[in-house]
């Protein structure tokens, strides 16, 4: 099968020891690469039950059958792996030319076992002490950039700080907290150069069909991303009571226009970039006076602006630009930062939390604090959920988490199919693995009022996300597939020389949402795990356009129920005993079903 | 002493609206608000009656809201939904399309006595009127008889019927008068203040394109349906196609309704923001 190396690299890094381990065709057919591929290997590679700082939990980096092909978007790679943050899979995304080398190295993905006895770099297979123990991660990507691409993570990682990102080219794997488990393994950076090209089965048709893709992701499919970037939601979401605020009290931000890209083109230096083998430009990078009163510029998205702005009440867009920036350096999630920051100020808004910080504060300083874990800073490093679960009380309805992971930019009260993604997600609280946000912002589902018809959507969503991860693609392409399903087995064919139709696409981003789901049923999830915190559920939009607006829990549930059964799964979230058994056979997980089985009282998995 | 109470029926589909009556503004509150508002000066309860999929604006904790749980079959079932929770010895109906509606009028409805509703043109106003004590029992009575009209209750009740001339407190436009079309509710608006208006942003790439071709992105303009308002910008912002809001961009009506049909109506006071289409992400 072309596209692939049918193999990944398994690195001991307490021997510094790699093998190449084949994988079988049919596998790789299965689940593509990406999130597909990761999720299989962290299902092989992780024993159960593993503790993600442990030595035995696996840190996998997987590429796909696109990368290499000059498809646009595609040189992507996922980081796979069990999270620090929230105890069930975490797969994170980043595009750099980190992901062209790692393939070009002749593997589908790298897998990371064991411990360093000090502090390492991997470099294209030799394991060796690293000088780059406390610098960032761009400092460290420029220290080691001669001797090929490189992932790696900044002080935050160092410090497991469980929200830390893993790196590459100013891109990060942000989410869960996989950069922890990197530092857990004292593991810096990895370096990949390799000279194995990807060789596509028919590759005028792969031509022709990046050159369709690439036509069609100019213009109104993706302009919105090349022209005003992602922070073009903060308006209006503030305008439809979607923007969250100080810690999700409110939807409506008094300083939002303050921070809008509508002011900033105007009143900031502005350019743009873009990633590997894009043809989109979405970065946008604005200026800002850094506190030393110099200029500077940073890239700066929604989520970090939402995170680091609204919701910690700051409306100053210096201070959040510098804030993105400090996050980037220090190598934090941008979200889970500001979200745990937030939750820390309303805490100390409630007399929950002395000397904390506070709405409206400059959250670069707390930021270095995190990183290094000092004082307060060891403390909020460890995330809403086990800060709120310390705190005792009612702490945990407020703390802005689902499974651990905080919550993206947006307010599930009046973005309610995204509630319904919000809350099933194996991830946690995400907006890449469910993009059912889309439903809410079009006329085909009432955002102010979920029901079926938001669930069917909220369903269709995650599965064409699990297709663009396991291709790997960007999502701001979505908008340039008439269908994703066919056009994606088109472009597959056309690397891999299958000869997969779009029905069997589908089937495999089905099978990928079952094998997540399974490996956190394995480690544990409850179906009382999916659900948001009560404050989404029992208190009022209190003011601004969306003033009144309720989520019952009777309306979620409802909702996660038909999810439930949409997917096939039981009413309340177990994957059936034939779900498994599929699973199982389908993909050569033997124990699987016997693993699960350890989590029901009775050992007796429903049918 | 007689205990009133007052149902507001708010749960039809306002298909030909294009949103929902209850939400519409109305000088400064929605609909619902402002009839709401009205009755809570003359009874000692309101009931007001929902479908199950239509929230509400805030009304307050002395405002019971009840579903329509047989919605389909027409304004009687909900008015049993109001009875049942109202209980009163004389109970007013109306519906939430009320903008003239008048706490004067209503005293004067109930101190006829009794059920009674206005005649208008011939018309039971079957929506502007007194139902008497037990109403939730007949209600339910009619409806497994499978009536399903208002009137079958009145009826039932021995109503009076009041020559619209009679009713000495009713304003120049009647209490009964109500819109079920975006040009009626504009008609309703500008008999009140001919100059209300409304005030339209762009946001995203609509201001980017607003600002390349010299045009401000923000405007306040007179009431109108959608499509009026979005022809006060240049054809070449491609705000419009295909006699619908243009794929890329869709229309915030007061933060809640997301829309591309050009006829839905915008109220005074409103503000519609023009959002890129790929909201999020």
């Amino acid at each position: 099968m072309n596209g692939f190396h049918m193999a990944y690299m398994r690195v001991d890094l307490t021997t510094g020891e790699s093998a190449r381990i084949p994988i079988e065709a049919k596998i790789l057919e299965r689940v593509l690469g990406g999130v597909g591929l990761g999720s299989w290997l962290l299902h092989r590679e992780a024993p159960v039950g593993v503790d993600p700082f442990a030595p035995e939990a696996p840190l996998v980096f997987a590429f796909s059958p696109l990368v290499g092909t000059g498809v646009t978007t595609s040189a992507k790679f996922a980081v796979v792996g069990k999270s620090p943050l929230t105890g069930g899979l975490c797969d994170a995304l980043a595009s750099s030319h980190f992901a062209i080398e790692g393939k070009r190295l002749g593997i589908d993905a790298l897998v990371f076992v064991g411990e360093c006895d000090e502090p390492s770099e991997w470099v294209n297979g030799i394991l060796r002490p690293t000088q780059n123990w406390g610098r960032t991660a761009r400092e460290t990507a420029a220290a080691l950039s001669k001797e090929g691409r490189v992932a790696a993570i900044g002080i935050a990682g160092e410090n497991r700080v469980r929200y830390a990102t893993i790196s590459a080219e100013g891109r990060h794997a942000g989410r869960g907290g996989l950069g922890a488990i990197m530092g857990a393994k004292r593991l810096k950076a990895i370096v990949v150069s390799g000279d194995h090209d990807t060789v596509a089965a028919h590759s005028e048709e792969v031509e022709r069909q990046a050159r369709r893709l690439r036509d069609r992701a100019r213009g109104d499919a993706t302009a919105k991303y090349s022209e005003i970037g992602t922070i073009g939601n903060l308006l209006a979401f503030d305008r439809m009571g979607a923007l969250p605020t100080r810690n999700f009290q409110e939807s409506h931000f008094e300083g939002a226009e303050a921070l809008s890209a509508e002011r900033w083109q105007s009143d900031r230096k502005h350019r743009r970039a873009s990633c590997a083998d894009c043809t989109i430009g979405c970065e946008h990078r604005y200026g800002y006076k850094a506190p030393g009163g110099e200029s500077k510029d940073v890239r700066i998205e929604y989520e970090s602006l939402f995170a680091l702005g609204p919701l910690c009440g700051v409306a100053d867009p210096d201070l959040v630009l510098a804030a993105a920036a400090k996050c980037d350096a220090l190598g934090l999630d941008t979200i889970s930062a500001g979200a745990t920051l937030a939750f820390a100020m309303e805490c100390g808004e409630r007399g929950e939390l002395s000397g904390g910080p506070v709405f409206g504060d400059d959250p670069s300083e707390w930021l270095s604090l995190i990183a290094t874990r000092e004082g307060l800073g060891d403390f909020l490093a460890e995330g809403s959920r086990l800060m709120a679960e310390s705190i005792g009380g009612d702490a945990l309805s407020r703390a802005p988490q689902v499974k651990g992971l905080e919550l993206p930019g947006y307010e599930p009260r009046t973005l309610q199919t995204m509630a319904l993604g919000l809350a099933v997600g194996t991830r946690g609280a995400d907006h890449n693995r469910s993009g059912a946000y889309e439903a809410d912002f079009s006329e085909e589902a009432n955002r102010l009022h979920g029901d079926a018809r938001s669930v069917a959507l909220a369903i269709e969503s995650e599965d064409r996300a699990a297709v663009l991860d396991a291709l790997v693609l960007c999502k701001f392409v979505r908008g340039a597939f008439d269908d994703l399903y066919d056009e994606s087995a088109t472009l597959l064919n056309a690397v891999a020389g299958t000869d997969a139709d779009g029905a069997e696409i589908e089937t495999i981003a089905r099978r990928i949402v079952d094998l997540r789901k399974a490996f956190n049923i394995r480690e544990g999830w409850q179906p009382e795990d999916d659900t948001l915190p009560a404050r989404f559920l029992t208190e009022p939009i209190p003011n601004g356009p969306a003033k009144g607006v309720t989520l019952p829990r009777e309306r979620l549930d409802f909702m996660i129920r038909s999810y439930n059964l949409g997917r096939g799964w039981t009413e309340v979230g177990w994957l059936p005993k034939e779900a498994l058994r599929r699973l199982e056979v389908e993909l050569d997980l033997e124990g699987l079903r016997s693993s699960i089985e350890r989590s029901f009282p009775e050992g007796i998995i429903p049918e | 002493m007689t205990k009133r109470a007052a149902i507001v029926l708010c749960g039809g589909r306002s298909s030909r609206m294009g949103r929902a009556k209850a939400w519409l503004p109305w000088f400064g509150k929605t609909m619902v608000e402002h009839v709401v508002g009205v009755l809570q000066s003359v009874v000692n309860e309101v009931v007001v009656v929902t479908s199950a999929d239509l929230d509400l604006p805030v009304l307050g904790m002395d405002v019971r809201i009840v579903r329509d749980r047989e919605a389909e079959r027409g304004p009687l079932a909900g008015l049993r939904e109001g009875f049942e929770a109202a209980s009163a010895d004389a109970t007013f109906v109306t519906g939430t399309d009320a903008p003239f509606l008048g706490s004067a009028f209503v005293e004067e409805m109930f101190a006829r006595g009794g059920a009674c509703a206005p005649l208008s043109d011939g018309h039971v106003q079957v929506l502007c009127a007194v139902y008497g004590p037990g109403a939730a029992e007949k209600a339910q009575m009619l409806l497994a008889a499978g009536k399903s009209r208002p009137r079958d209750l009145l009826e039932s009740q021995g109503y009076q019927a009041i020559a619209a001339e009679e009713l000495v407190s009713a304003p120049s436009r009647a209490p009964w008068e109500g819109f079920n079309t975006p040009e009626a509710y504009l008609s309703a608006i500008r008999s009140v203040d001919a100059k209300a208006t409304c005030v339209v942003e762009l946001l995203g790439r609509a201001a980017k394109q607003a600002q390349k071709l010299g045009a401000e992105s923000t405007r306040e303009v007179p009431v109108g349906t959608l499509g009026d308002l979005l022809a006060t910008w240049p054809k070449k912002l491609g705000l419009v196609d295909e006699g619908r809001v243009a794929k890329r961009y869709l229309a915030s009506l007061g933060g809640r309704d997301l829309v591309r049909d050009l006829s839905i109506p915008v109220g005074p006071g409103e503000r519609i923001s023009m959002i890129d289409a790929l909201a999020g992400g």
